[in-house]
């Protein structure tokens, strides 16, 4: 959208000079056509001077000439400018043009709208005839950049999704992660939490394929294993997705699909200075309904009732809930209102500077952002500033070099309480308990002095997390002059990350009323309290970290005779990870006003460190052959070596191949199928390995901690439990991490892809189409459901496991213009469906409790059985009811009825059914609509998924409040044909403790992702400031949700607890200029 | 010019390849955060930190849900899924609190299949590795005397819990077969016994200063009296239980003879008494006041004369929250603390007038005062309405200065609003304060809570007694009586009644087994004993009765509005129970029979 908008722009600004140059052009034709005497120049050369003073202080040469269309018919007005300087003139109604050009030197830029621009180098030349391509057409020789390299687009056999950074701007995410669904067919994202710093999608592309790690392999510039999240947008150039065989030149981690991220490069021209600033707001996209104090009260009576004991409130207590007499007593808290403002600021804002000449050109970025949290008086805020400079220098003719060095701060700050704990306290927060005091104090303590509306502040001290990245890249490219079309490149990119993480954890202070006390002035007294620690504590981690990957690329290109193309890419590429870490810990600080280390108690202090280290090394190449750019094809292989695995082991064959036919170039097509512009089908088959498991899965190792520790756990968990002798001596204790698997090695994932691509109605109309047919074997898995426990064994990976995956996608895209409204409309989908050929599995399950021959369970390497679910099949009305079917032990009057799957009249583990579906969607849909007119301009993402669910389950009863959507329409002895239980006390009713498809909601959603208007001021009334561009706009990201099943939650939210962070709706005002 | 740079900058590019392609070596690299199997079998300080790790399977009874709250000692006031066990609701798909996976509750979780087989594969790995490592005798000797009585112990939980299960001593591969069936109940107390046999040959008689915690001869000793006097309780010599269960030689005897098992299980316990390492600390008080002081000083030392195994802890000790923090865990919220396992009436009742006589509430002179002339050891354990007890946290402290107990409820008359205001005390479950921790029973535990410490914000670090020599004394008199020695058993009995400055007892017969229970009732309470205790004599059914508390409640005279200085206690029913015979063991989870098909699952599940 802006795309065209800036070249729109840039035509209105060439109007206005060259309406004048036009009329001098002309007067100076007829002025040579009719007074070619001598006699007249200085006349002429007079008004020409005053007409048009930028072109004349220089010997000028005047170059005329022909533009025509794709058709080869004359096009009018097309705007004719000399690159680098402000001569500039249009093409009149027969096409034809006529420019003065100082020296005779430089290259001429010929834009249109609808058409690519072209650019044509005067060389001495006075006529230059032009013929400009539809930008739809451009398209085809658009370059894509692919696996180590770049490639057109018509001769691309891959199956392979580009987003243009421009589009990615149009969302006002700061996290880049987040703007990419319904942008790619193919990609499909969740996005477990919206916190500031940590509000990443998990990006899946083409769903899930196995049942370890799915993790697309991110590559920023070549080099692998950089961050997709916080790269700042306006650096973007483009974003690519490998989905099929074409990323197997990645080999390792490529299984899971490849996501290809280039930076911007200077371009040769006069220096460009672009501001891009915007500021808005954020806030909570859903905000689940609580049961307010009346009704919790009432709740807590039932929950007395049901144990037999007597009511904890009166009907008083209740009718002083509901009508807020009694504020101090009495209150009616909404926790969610307590803790979270309305909105937060966000603000971004970014500066670059590009520009270049023959032998060097440049591309300079600055950036700042912040995002503050959702809480009043908020503890939890983000800032990153960042710098990106990317340098490209022309040595000799056969040389040229490019470095490249982008750094930025992550600078997270929380409270010293995490995200989980707060909002855990705010969906738990008891309607009927202050969350302030009606004096303006903070309210009593829910559990471990958590009160969230104090928590969620730096009363608590801070935990500031500062990650420092650098990311380096010096490539040199050389150009063996001795074979034509060989080169070699070379390429060391050095990434260095540091990370500082400070948490001083300080007492804080809550108020508390004993319901009885009231001062002299019949005021209540509340009584403060020390919580969380009696002594302020400090933590100081110090983390590195550090990734170096060399690589060296030979690269040979050659077309033979006039139809065969041959393109070849050798390469070796090493990469090597390595990182420290320590920190330090005292506490029993005398005082908070010092948070450094020297002032702590020499008490209990501690310390703490350890390091990694990781190599792989790999060979690959690529070979690409085209026959007229009609028959395509592509072979690339990879063999590759990881540290992962035992050394007979260690290295894996990687190939894949793809092919292509532009069946629109034949001549059969040619000469009967006009309606269709370009048709291409393409197909590939390929093979990719993955080494992304547990280290060390072949040796047999041993590790300081226990059993009780969770290494594998997201994040890894480990406790401290020393064996203490002598009363207080703390002895290590040392446990066997598993038994080894000597054969570990390489999962392999098999790849088959068949499209075709088309351009129709004169290229309006574009459309792509993808099936693919994904077998990923050898899945390093646990045997766990088969070895028994009573082995003891602590069991390694072992390649067993088998997962087919299977899908199409699909673009459709429609771009014209009427008169000056230009539109875009494209639609795309992507529809995924795993499967389980083979895992482990419990040799004695029945048919419907197996995983294989299903999906991939949401969690298949912790809680694999997670999907199995006791059929939820309506609430018991009554003891009759109860009696009258098969039901859990201890069951009653408005519990769930569990259906008895298997029939034999007992309702136990063997009743479970395995549910098919998971927290990823099946189909993932984009509708995204671009318009156009004059300075305006409308750009929309709609966004939808479907085939997914979500458990609920909130932590209610005694402990916390009720999701008010559970507590309408619950079972009570009053109203007992219900559709909801009765109330529950936390996990203690089977109904809650046992998973069951009463909690499973569907999560199928639509939503207004992303918007952005914008308005250009129209260059005429800023010429003068030296701007040559300056737009407004305002955008807005997750805008408008429609979920019909899911309403407490965000469909996008991984969770359903209600304990995680919030997915964020924002909107932004903002200005972008250039100069 | 250019031909010089090309090749200039070629070289450079070939450096590159070099470095990339001529290093395959590079990618052996070694983990930096473990060791590898040969650096540890050499080395006897790693195999030290290995065997340290065995004694974690072993589980304590400070996590926070205590084993007190699955039998008739207390009750969880936050419930988090105990209900259901007393309500005898566990099922093979349904483990609740005793899955190993089960979101808290340590203790029952540690009891799982699941962990204990993990630590015995660790002591059958040691057993595997430790002969051919080059190690001193005298330390392999130590090592493996302390492995064999850690896997004798392992293997003690499990058949306390499941019956007989696979007795497996190997350390598996891959490559094994893994389906074993159950071994007989027979089977595993013979190799739990000569474990404990093989222990105590290797074990010295104490550890040095440095190694005490560690396994000695004396508690290898000590767990063999344990394992044996349980064989020889009515459950293990008795299925009639599970009338009808194919094969009832998994969960008990089938014939032999009962008296040489009880007769065995006295021996054990006088092999423990006769290595005279142990003794009553402070067996023989001046006053009650003394006895009470004894008692309760017990369990908050680092070490008495009692202790043969038990386990220390430091504040570092870190495990999941509800790892170990028992006066956090255990104390009222009037104190900022949790009030978990709270004592049940049925327990705080079973504490014997100082005479010796039982307490009654149906006698109107105890009812009125039933906190007066108790059992010196119940004040040393329990908390109740107008108890002393320490220094209230610095914002609750003004609410009553004095650090006294309130669980009760006040009448108080409002002269305002001339009406009766009732006012909660601050330890109740209306409690101005964290009221959802307050009790339901109205007590508190005392017993093991240090009182010096503020336990909101720290930590105590007594240790947990796995086995003291008070519990070796009544197995001895329980073996007794069932051999009809009824004198022998009642001088040990009496030993453990004098230093609680109780009368002596004197009954014969059935009476005296009643005695002997109650006593081992109430010495041992909250010492991870009563929930086998009723199992093992048969008499669950009494124990899951519905849990019992009181509500005392300061009365004001309708007509002078008087409070009363005293309290009327109210009995109450604080929470519905059921026992269901299945119960007397646990079910072998629904997964591990799938597993398995050589497992038999118990009765009646």
């Amino acid at each position: 959208m802006s795309f065209l908008f800036i070249n729109n722009n840039q035509k209105l600004r060439m109007k206005k000079s060259s309406t004048t140059c036009r009329r001098m052009e002309w007067l100076k034709h007829q002025l040579r056509q009719h007074f070619t005497k001598k006699m007249l120049q200085p006349f002429i050369m007079i008004l020409l001077l005053h007409a048009c003073f930028v072109n004349v202080f220089a010997q000028s040469k005047t170059i005329t000439g022909m533009v025509r269309n794709d058709k080869g018919e004359p096009m009018p007005a097309v705007s004719v400018t000399l690159k680098g300087s402000r001569a500039a003139t249009s093409a009149n109604s027969d096409g034809r043009f006529s420019i003065d050009v100082p020296n005779g030197k430089g290259t001429l830029v010929f834009t249109y709208v609808g058409f690519a621009a072209k650019e044509i180098s005067i060389n001495n030349k006075t006529v230059i005839d032009v013929q400009l391509e539809t930008e739809e057409a451009r398209k085809l020789d658009e370059v894509v950049v692919v696996g180590y390299g770049t490639t057109k687009k018509a001769t691309l056999t891959g199956a392979v999704s580009v987003v243009k950074g421009k589009e990615v701007l149009q969302s006002p995410a700061t996290n880049v992660s987040n703007s990419l669904v319904g942008r790619l067919p193919g990609l499909v994202a969740t996005q477990p939490s919206g916190e500031p710093g940590y509000d990443g999608s998990t990006i899946r592309i083409r769903g899930v394929n196995t049942t370890g790690n799915n993790d697309a392999l991110v590559v920023v510039d070549g080099i692998p294993g950089r961050s997709l999240e916080r790269i700042d947008p306006n650096s973007i150039e483009s974003i690519t997705i490998l989905k099929d065989a074409s990323a197997a030149i990645y080999g390792a981690q490529a299984a899971n699909g490849v996501i290809l991220i280039t930076t911007k490069r200077g371009k040769t021209g006069k220096p460009e200075i672009t501001l891009n600033t915007n500021y808005g707001y954020n806030q909570p996209t859903v905000l689940p309904k609580m049961a307010d104090a009346p009704t919790y009260a009432t709740m807590m009576n039932e929950i007395a009732l049901y144990n037999g004991s007597p009511a904890l409130y009166t009907d008083d207590d209740i009718k002083k809930y509901k009508d807020g007499s009694d504020p101090w007593g009495h209150p009616n808290t909404d926790w969610f209102k307590a803790t979270l403002k309305p909105r937060s600021s966000q603000y971004a804002t970014n500066v670059s500077l590009s520009g270049g000449n023959e032998s060097t050109r440049y591309f300079v970025s600055i950036g700042y952002k912040h995002q503050d949290g959702n809480y009043y008086h908020s503890g939890t805020f983000y800032n990153q500033p960042d710098f990106r400079s990317n340098l490209d220098a022309r040595i000799s003719k056969y040389i040229s070099v490019g470095f490249d060095l982008a750094g930025r701060l992550e600078d997270r700050n929380y409270p010293t309480r995490g995200a989980g704990d707060i909002f855990r306290m705010v969906q738990r927060g008891k309607p009927n308990l202050p969350a302030y005091w009606p004096n303006g104090l903070p309210g009593p303590d829910i559990e471990y002095g958590n009160n969230p509306v104090v928590i969620s502040t730096d009363a608590t001290g801070y935990n500031k997390d500062k990650y420092y990245a650098l990311n380096s890249n010096l490539k040199l490219n050389i150009i063996i002059p001795w074979v034509k079309g060989l080169s070699i490149t070379g390429n060391a990119g050095i990434d260095k990350g540091f990370d500082f993480i400070k948490l001083w954890q300080t007492p804080w202070y809550l108020y508390t009323w004993d319901g009885t006390s009231y001062d002299a002035n019949n005021q209540p007294v509340l009584v403060k309290g020390k919580r969380g620690f009696d002594a302020p504590q400090l933590t100081e981690t110090f983390k590195t970290d550090q990734q170096v990957v060399l690589n060296a690329l030979i690269n040979y290109e050659h077309t033979f005779g006039q139809d065969h193309a041959i393109k070849v890419l050798v390469g070796s590429e090493k990469r090597e990870g390595k990182g420290e870490n320590f920190n330090a810990f005292r506490q029993y600080y005398v005082s908070p006003s010092i948070d450094q280390l020297f002032a702590g108690g020499s008490l209990g202090k501690d310390n703490n460190g350890s390091a990694y280290i990781n190599e792989r090394l790999n060979y690959f190449g690529r070979v690409n052959y085209s026959y007229k750019e009609k028959y395509l094809a592509e072979f690339v292989w990879r063999y590759d070596g990881s540290y992962i695995f035992p050394e007979d082991h260690r290295f894996g064959f990687f190939p894949g191949v793809s092919l292509g036919w532009r069946v629109s170039e034949e001549n059969f097509w040619k000469n009967n199928v006009t309606i269709i512009d370009n048709f291409k089908l393409r197909a590939s088959w390929g093979q990719t390995g993955n080494d992304r498991i547990a280290e060390w899965q072949y040796l047999s190792t041993y590790a300081y901690g226990s059993f009780f520790d969770d290494p594998s756990a997201n994040p890894p968990v480990y406790w401290y439990i020393p064996f203490v002798t002598n009363g207080s001596t703390e002895n290590q204790t040392l446990y066997e991490t598993r038994i080894p698997n000597p054969n570990a090695t390489w999962e392999l994932a098999t790849q088959r892809n068949i499209g075709f691509e088309a351009t129709l109605l004169r290229n309006k109309l574009s459309v792509e189409f993808d099936y693919f047919d994904y077998l990923r074997s050898k899945i390093l898995a646990k045997k766990n459901a088969s070895v028994p426990l009573s082995t003891g064994l602590i069991l390694p990976l072992e390649n067993i496991g088998k997962v087919s995956n299977k899908g199409f996608e699909f673009v459709v895209s429609y771009k014209d213009r009427v008169g000056d409204f230009n539109y875009q409309v494209s639609v795309n989908g992507s529809y995924a469906r795993n499967k389980i050929l083979f895992w482990d599995e419990a040799p004695g399950r029945p048919e419907y409790q197996r995983s294989t021959g299903k999906s991939i369970p949401t969690d298949p390497i912790n809680n694999p059985d997670n999907n199995l679910y006791y059929q939820a099949i309506g609430v018991f009305e009554d003891q009759a009811a109860v009696d009258k079917y098969a039901h859990w032990s201890g069951a009653r009057a408005g519990d769930i009825i569990f259906k008895d799957a298997n029939g034999d009249g007992v309702i136990d583990g063997n009743d479970r059914v395995r549910n098919d579906k998971t927290n990823i969607p099946r189909f993932v849909g984009g509708l995204s609509i671009n318009l156009q007119y004059k300075g305006f301009d409308l750009s929309v993402l709609m966004q939808g998924a479907t085939g997914a669910v979500n458990y609920i389950s909130t932590e209610s009863g005694e402990i916390g409040d009720y999701l008010q959507s559970f507590a309408k329409d619950r079972w009570t002895p009053d109203h007992t044909k219900a559709n909801t239980p009765r109330t529950f006390n936390r996990t203690n009713e089977y109904y809650v403790s046992q998973r069951n498809t009463f909690w499973l909601r569907k999560t199928d959603y639509l939503r207004l992702k992303t918007f952005q208007v914008g308005y250009s001021i129209p260059p005429k009334a800023i010429h003068k400031t030296g701007i040559q561009n300056i737009r407004i706009y305002i955008s807005g990201f997750n805008v408008f949700t429609y979920s019909p099943d899911y309403k407490d939650f965000d469909p996008e939210a991984s969770g359903g607890d209600g304990h995680s962070y919030p997915l964020q709706k924002v909107l932004t005002a903002g200005l972008s200029l250039t100069f | 010019m250019y031909m010089k740079r090309i090749i200039y900058f070629t070289v450079v590019v070939f450096v590159i390849v070099q470095t990339t392609s001529c290093s395959k070596n590079s990618l052996n690299v070694s983990p930096t955060d473990q060791f590898s199997d040969a650096s540890v079998w050499k080395d006897a300080s790693l195999i030290q930190t290995f065997v340290n790790n065995i004694y974690d399977g072993i589980p304590m009874g400070f996590s926070n849900i205590m084993m007190a709250s699955y039998s008739d000692e207390s009750m969880y006031n936050a419930d988090f899924g105990t209900s259901n066990v007393t309500k005898s609701l566990i099922t093979p798909s349904d483990l609740s609190l005793f899955d190993s996976k089960y979101w808290t509750s340590n203790r029952t979780r540690q009891m799982n299949w699941e962990w204990g087989y993990k630590f015995i594969r660790a002591a059958n790995v040691f057993f595997s590795k430790i002969e051919s490592a080059p190690v001193d005798d005298a330390v392999k000797k130590e090592y493996k005397g302390e492995v064999h009585f850690l896997r004798a112990f392992l293997y003690h939980n499990l058949v306390s819990v499941y019956g007989g299960v696979p007795i497996i001593t190997k350390a598996y591969t891959l490559e094994d077969s893994f389906a074993v069936p159950r071994n007989t109940y027979a089977d595993c107390i013979d190799f739990i016994t000569s474990e404990c046999d093989s222990a105590a040959l290797l074990l010295p008689l104490t550890q040095s200063t440095a190694d005490l915690g560690r396994a000695t001869k004396g508690a290898a000793l000590a767990l063999k009296s344990r394992v044996l006097l349980y064989a020889a309780s009515d459950f293990y010599n008795d299925a009639s239980w599970a009338s009808g269960y194919g094969h009832p030689e998994l969960i008990s005897y089938v014939g032999g003879d009962r008296v040489a098992r009880w007769q065995a299980a006295k021996d054990a316990a006088k092999a423990v008494i006769d290595l005279g390492a142990y003794s009553l600390y402070q067996p023989s008080p001046a006053s009650a006041a003394d006895a009470q002081k004894n008692y309760g000083d017990i369990f908050l030392q680092t070490g008495t004369s009692e202790d043969i195994f038990l386990k220390y802890f430091t504040i570092k000790f870190n495990w999941n929250w509800d790892g170990y923090n028992p006066g956090l865990y255990n104390q009222p919220n009037g104190y900022h603390c949790w009030g978990s396992n709270t004592p049940l009436g049925q327990l705080v009742d079973a504490y014997e007038m100082s005479d010796g006589t039982k307490f009654d509430w149906t006698n109107p002179t105890q009812a009125a005062n039933p906190y007066l002339n108790r059992d010196p050891r119940f004040y040393a354990s329990i908390l109740y309405e107008g108890a002393q007890w320490r220094q209230r946290p610095a914002d609750i402290s003004p609410s009553d200065p004095q650090g006294i107990i309130q669980t009760a409820f006040w009448e108080k008359w409002n002269g305002t609003t001339s009406s009766m205001d009732v006012i909660a005390g601050l330890d109740t479950r209306k409690s101005p304060f964290e009221n959802w921790n307050g009790t339901y029973s109205g007590y508190y535990l005392k017993k093991f809570i240090d009182p010096t410490i503020d336990a909101q914000n720290f930590k105590q670090t007594q240790p947990w007694r796995h086995i003291r020599y008070s519990e070796i004394l009544l197995n001895y008199a329980e073996a007794c009586i069932a051999l009809n020695q009824e004198a022998e058993a009642k001088t040990y009995i009496n030993m453990i009644r004098t230093r609680a400055y109780m009368p002596d007892i004197t009954e014969s017969g059935q009476a005296l087994v009643d005695r002997y229970r109650h006593e081992r009732q109430i010495e041992m309470a909250y010492e991870d004993q009563r929930f086998f205790d009723v199992r093992r004599w048969l008499i669950a059914d009494k124990a899951y009765t519905d849990a019992m508390g009181v509500e005392p409640r300061y009365k004001m005279d309708p007509t002078t509005h008087i409070t009363a200085t005293t309290p009327t206690y109210t009995v109450i029913d604080i929470q519905e129970r059921a026992w269901n015979p299945r119960f007397y063991l646990l079910p072998i989870s629904l997964d591990e029979i799938n597993r398995n098909n050589k497992l038999i699952q118990n009765p009646l599940y």
